[in-house]
């Protein structure tokens, strides 16, 4: 069996814990009933993948792995959303074996060699897995470029894609799809369901209401009850603003965000630096193991002022996580009075 | 050629040396005895790190050995303050190197029942004097110490690499106070290591039984993370700092990292705007050389802060200042440093000593 493969497939048995590998084998259907009930997962990683090789010598790997390599682990790596621009009028009844011989034969022409796999999950996403090659090599399928579009919308997630297989790629989604132009949506993330979330909303929003009641804050924990009587007003406009910013329950898990801020720098204290013209340059970032969950508990806490200032709350509102500030565009200088009480 | 300089107090005081096997608190409260004996209690009632520091760099590529110094600015140490060091001589230093190596040694072989040939890694230690990084006469000179060894599975002719090495070390160390500790008692309280955790703890507990002294975790508290983000900023001008990046945690659930990162021309200017005109200039005194003010460092964070403010409407000294860095090096809360250029290993150490003779429970 080519190296290659062999190597393919001692990397994909390493990469799914021991617990999971029964399953996982289970699942696919190369395997014959017999040759899987040979498999003894008592024994090591090492030995159970030599097995393995030994049993199918004479197929090709790719296909069924698949599945369950980047499907069910979809946390593996970045993930960068993109936003496909301007549809075109039969944009919105593309469906699926459409899409599929249309991605296929678009991708081919542009490229030569490459290898291409196209399912749908159950979730209404179509996950797309290609193998790049070029005119002198095989597809690599070491290092596959992973691609999930949610048919109907015009979001698409992007994982392990190089500058230079970008613009193929963006070609041959733009024509399959029938929008006219793709951009990057400023919006990264680990975990693929998250960012997937923030982007089309799919979260508990909270929306101002007209008579606000406090929202019962889970794990109250009542530490003097004089403290909390006086604290309890405030306390609880802040917690309502700061659900109205980020929502409320579980949050999709992102990361960090950045703020390249080239604004001018303003303070009455300081004469020389606010009378300069140019921008003071910097870039902020903010990082969590769950960011918007943070963000929340800052402005609940007091931490962050509210109402929650516009730069913060568009990451959820704009489901963007990268953005760029100037004295023209979203910035302090054109921030809206606060509206809300 | 070197000697632990440190001047006798006028009235001799005879510092009872505890035996080897008493703890350590009765060792450093012997010397705080001593201390208070003498009626000095030199500057400590207002324990704060000095409100004003000379930024002079300084080109010590001449003064000292270039390996030391490479030694010295390639990496990140880990800090702790040391309590004086009882009897220590510079003079003794190929003895302690053989002491500590076989304490090592020892130490690394307890439990094993059987001598197991082959599989023994053999430790050599070195103690050096690190010569030409003081500045006056009270300060002490600087140690480093050494570890070379052999992977244990290497083949006979691999030559033994660095494992370990740290150093001792005291810059413009405060008069008072080194003029008030008893003879006998050498003060180097700066400690900075680099390498496995056992080896450390090892060295340290060497130094503690053979010459009763305390190690300490320093922490590189906000204050001084602060004096380091404006030392280097005003350093821009000689060396770039390249940016200038500081990284705030704030006690939020789950924990939020906030990594503030500013242009250098732009924090460099934002510095000169805050700094006090100076109302005559004087001759020998240049621009770079001038003395840094508490109150200059406190007016650039400001601005810094409110810049921040501004935008998030979230106030960063709600948290803690966890890092500050630049091309110049590196300070994180934790007590790790690295000085990238040699210029201005000095005025770090300076600091660093401070804060460390602060720390110290004397």
């Amino acid at each position: 069996m080519d190296n290659t493969v062999k190597r393919l497939l001692e990397r994909l048995v390493r990469r799914i814990p021991s617990r999971m590998l029964k399953t996982t084998l289970d699942k696919w259907s190369r395997l014959t009933a017999t040759q899987r009930q040979s498999i003894d997962y008592t024994e090591s990683k090492w030995a159970l993948t030599e097995k393995l090789l030994a049993i199918c010598e004479v197929f090709m790997l790719v296909s069924p792995w698949f599945h369950t390599d980047v499907i069910e682990n979809p946390n593996l790596g970045m993930w960068y959303a993109f936003q496909l621009m301007d549809p075109q009028d039969d944009a919105h009844s593309v469906e699926l074996t459409q899409f599929k011989e249309q991605f296929k034969s678009h991708l081919s022409e542009l490229i030569r060699h490459v290898s291409i796999k196209i399912k749908k999950h159950t979730d209404e996403a179509v996950w797309i897995r290609i193998a790049w090659g070029d005119t002198f090599s095989r597809p690599n399928h070491l290092k596959p470029t992973y691609v999930v579009h949610y048919l109907q919308t015009p979001y698409v997630f992007l994982s392990s894609l190089t500058s230079k297989q970008k613009p193929l790629l963006s070609q041959a989604l733009v024509l399959s799809t029938r929008y006219q132009a793709i951009k990057d949506a400023n919006l990264s993330g680990r975990k693929l369901t998250a960012i997937r979330d923030l982007l089309m909303k799919q979260y508990l929003q909270v929306f101002p209401t007209k008579f606000p009641s406090p929202l019962a804050e889970r794990n109250r924990v009542v530490s003097n009850l004089h403290i909390e009587k006086e604290q309890a007003g405030s306390a609880a406009n802040r917690h309502q603003m700061a659900c109205e910013a980020f929502g409320d329950g579980l949050l999709p898990q992102l990361q960090s965000a950045v703020y390249k801020l080239e604004t001018k720098f303003r303070d009455h204290t300081n004469k020389t630096m606010t009378e300069r013209d140019e921008a003071f340059r910097c870039v902020v970032k903010f990082a969590s193991t769950n960011l918007l969950e943070s963000l929340r508990h800052s402005a609940s806490s007091g931490v962050a002022s509210t109402p929650v200032t516009p730069l913060l709350s568009s990451v959820p509102l704009k489901g963007k996580n990268y953005f760029v500030i100037t004295d023209n565009g979203p910035g302090p200088s054109s921030q809206m009075k606060p509206s809300q009480k | 050629i070197c000697f632990s300089v440190v001047r006798t107090p006028t009235d001799s005081i005879v510092a009872q040396r505890r035996s080897k096997n008493k703890s350590y608190r009765q060792s450093y409260r012997s010397c705080l005895g001593a201390a208070s004996r003498l009626g000095h209690t030199p500057g400590w009632t207002v324990r704060r790190l000095n409100t004003s520091r000379r930024t002079k760099s300084h080109n010590i590529t001449e003064k000292v050995n270039p390996e030391h110094l490479a030694l010295l600015v390639k990496t990140e140490w880990q800090l702790s303050y040391v309590t004086p060091l009882y009897q220590f001589r510079h003079t003794q230093l190929r003895s302690y190197s053989r002491q500590l190596s076989a304490f090592i040694t020892a130490e690394k072989q307890q439990g094993l029942a059987v001598e197991v040939e082959g599989t023994q890694t053999s430790f050599r230690v070195s103690f050096s004097v690190v010569q030409g990084l003081g500045e006056t006469d009270d300060d002490a000179e600087t140690v480093l110490v050494q570890i070379h060894s052999k992977p244990v599975f290497a083949g006979k002719d691999e030559a033994q690499k660095l494992v370990w090495s740290g150093w001792l070390t005291c810059i413009n160390g405060n008069p008072e106070y080194l003029h008030s500790l008893p003879k006998d008692f050498t003060c180097l309280p700066l400690f900075g290591s680099r390498g496995a955790e056992n080896l450390t703890s090892l060295v340290k507990s060497w130094f503690q039984q053979t010459f009763d002294c305390c190690f300490g975790p320093l922490e590189i508290n906000q204050t001084c993370q602060q004096w380091l983000a404006a030392l280097w900023t005003n350093c821009h001008i000689e060396s770039s700092i390249q940016h200038l990046k500081m990284i705030w945690t704030l006690p939020v659930e789950p924990p939020l990292q906030i990594t503030y990162t500013v242009n250098p021309q732009d924090a460099w200017e934002l510095w000169n705007s805050v700094r006090t005109p100076l109302l005559e200039r004087r001759e020998e005194e240049e621009e770079t050389a001038r003395s840094i003010d508490i109150e200059e460092v406190t007016r650039f964070m400001q601005g810094l802060m409110s810049h921040f403010y501004r935008h998030f409407r979230l106030d960063l000294s709600a948290g803690r200042l966890s890092q500050v860095s630049s091309a110049l090096g590196s300070a994180k809360f934790s007590g790790r440093i690295k000085m990238s250029n040699s210029r201005y290993v000095l005025t770090t150490l300076s600091l660093l000593t401070e804060c460390a003779l602060l720390k110290m429970p004397i």
